[in-house]
């Protein structure tokens, strides 16, 4: 009896430690995307997630960077897709014009937040603002010299 | 599918399974009335869990290394106890003093500034230390590296281990300290050298390992560093036509079958008890690990691929990369020297050490008496591990805020 339980709990076990070693990879992996995404960046304006990205259970990079016109939402044909639950489809849109960059939700039904205030119309966005949808949110960065 | 994500999003509860999973079995193999070992198991995984939320709350800094560490010491603990369920007590007792001792060095690194002005303290600690191990040491298994206190013997050279990374490390910072670099090597030398008058091969070895590596990256004469090269082989010829001891263990390393009821003994048994295990193992408490002789110490490694077959085996290995991996990251962050060779040498010393053992117990490079990091027994060794990684602890947070990324709970 005992024979049977120790030889299948030794492949239950090295199972399970493999698996801890796959979902350690698996973070380190992600975080050596971040560090890739971080050396590509050039002077572009930049969103940077401010959450602890191993909370999450959907893919996100650290670092998205923006250009003249990019749409965030969780369908296929967005420029940045999140696949978290609470973010619609086309979920909000960043352009830009004449060097300021606007914010715009295009109809989401969870809502966009600027710095925890949720916004109605299209707003301008200044270095250092936090931009929350769904569960996570981004720190606009926009650097100035 | 759901309870598939949860297991992917938070790896204790993979430690938390396998613990459980280890514990009850060994709680069947030590007989039903034996209530101290399901308790241990349960004691264990309680104190993994709190430390765990502890790290997380507080933000300090990277998480994976303690989960390795756990993960690592689990394995430990439970063959232990398979063993031996006294050793398997003892060393939980450690653990837990280990895990005090974690959070202390995190607490005391981070709350003193200024680590790299002592280059002077070290050199004396470190010295002192080993002539003190040399007058009133003790002999145990023909290595005089233990000092007696009461009941229970320790062995100073772990914590040496520590002062010595930060000697090497405030050198480098302030160089000019020492006037010449000779000075410096003659300082490294003196440590290896009463290492060999206390015939701790294994450890000497380390010492130097680390030493020259660093030696390799910080310093800018490529002449000193071959010559140092140069002076270890002569050393390693010297010792080896000069002590009886190291002969025999390369004899037994080139062929351990000509003698193998006496000198050949303790690796033939490690390599038979590997084999016998094949892939997947024989299953906890099925094998005849005891066979081998220190199989709770520098064996251990056997037992487990012997218990848990080569997939075991090679998963221990696995984790061991990965927490040196998570450690080298740590340290390419950092940006102060002093801090960075710190992280290094830590990175260095641990990595050494898990191959030097491994190495010598599937008989890959000569045999040498060193633990194999948290998962052998013995009270120094654990708890100046997690002293080393409470520092580690304490430099990867440093590491984060390097990078100044404000962290959102």
């Amino acid at each position: 009896m005992y024979q049977i339980l120790s030889w299948t709990i030794r492949y239950i076990f090295i199972v399970l430690i493999y698996y801890f070693i796959y979902s350690i990879i698996r973070l380190i992996y992600l975080d050596i995307q971040a560090i890739n995404n971080k050396g590509k960046r050039n002077d572009n304006p930049y969103l940077k997630l401010v959450n602890r990205k191993d909370r999450l259970d959907f893919h996100v990079q650290e670092f998205y960077d923006l250009n003249d016109s990019t749409t965030l939402g969780r369908g296929k044909g967005n420029d940045i897709q999140i696949d978290d639950k609470y973010i619609s489809s086309k979920h909000l849109k960043i352009t830009l014009d004449e060097g300021e960059y606007f914010l715009e939700d295009l109809g989401s039904v969870n809502g966009t937040y600027l710095n925890s205030t949720v916004i109605e119309d299209v707003v301008k966005l200044r270095n250092g603002d936090r931009i929350g949808l769904g569960q996570i949110e981004f720190l606009f960065v926009k650097e100035v010299d | 599918m759901k309870l598939g994500r949860l297991f992917v999003k938070r790896p204790i509860n993979i430690i938390i399974t396998v613990n459980l999973l280890l514990f009850s079995l060994l709680y069947l193999f030590h007989g039903v009335a034996d209530y101290s070992v399901p308790l241990a198991g349960g004691l264990l995984t309680l104190i993994m869990v709190i430390c765990y939320y502890i790290i997380l709350k507080l933000s300090m800094g990277d998480q994976y290394i303690f989960l390795i560490i756990s993960l690592l010491s689990s394995i430990g603990i439970a063959m232990l106890y398979r063993l031996n369920p006294e050793y398997g007590f003892r060393q939980i007792t450690w653990y837990g003093l280990g895990m005090v001792f974690y959070f202390l060095s995190y607490g005391i690194f981070l709350w003193i500034k200024g680590w790299d002005r002592y280059l002077y303290l070290y050199i004396i600690a470190g010295i002192g230390l080993f002539l003190f191990t040399f007058f009133f040491g003790t002999t145990i298994k023909g290595a005089t590296n233990w000092i007696r206190i009461g009941q229970s013997t320790l062995q100073p050279a772990e914590a040496i281990k520590i002062l010595y990374i930060f000697f090497i490390a405030a050198y480098f910072k302030y160089p000019e300290k020492l006037k010449k670099p000779y000075v410096f090597l003659g300082i490294i030398y003196i440590h290896i050298l009463f290492l060999v008058l206390q015939r701790d091969m294994g450890m000497a070895m380390l010492f130097f390992g680390v030493f020259i590596s660093i030696f390799y990256a910080y310093n800018t004469e490529v002449r000193l560093f071959l010559i140092n090269i140069l002076a270890s082989i002569m050393i390693g010829f010297l010792s080896y036509f000069a002590m009886g001891h190291i002969q025999v263990r390369i004899e037994t390393w080139l062929n351990p079958w000509r003698d193998i009821a006496g000198k050949g003994y303790q690796i033939t048994q490690s390599l038979f008890a590997i084999a016998s295990g094949g892939f997947f193992g024989t299953g906890l408490g099925l094998g005849r690990p005891d066979y081998i002789p220190e199989v709770h110490t520098d064996f251990i490694f056997s037992a487990i691929c012997e218990e848990f077959g080569i997939f075991g085996g090679i998963a221990v290995i696995l984790l061991y990369f990965i927490l040196v991996y998570r450690c080298f990251k740590i340290t390419l962050n950092i940006k102060e020297t002093f801090k960075k060779i710190v992280a290094l040498g830590i990175t260095l010393t641990y990595a050494y050490q898990t191959f030097i053992i491994i190495g010598g117990v599937i008989k890959l490079i000569p045999l040498t008496g060193i633990t194999l990091p948290f998962i052998s027994y013995g009270g120094s060794s654990l708890v100046s591990a997690f002293i080393a990684f409470g520092i580690m602890q304490a430099l990867s947070r440093i590491s984060i805020d390097g990078e100044g990324l404000d962290v959102i709970e």
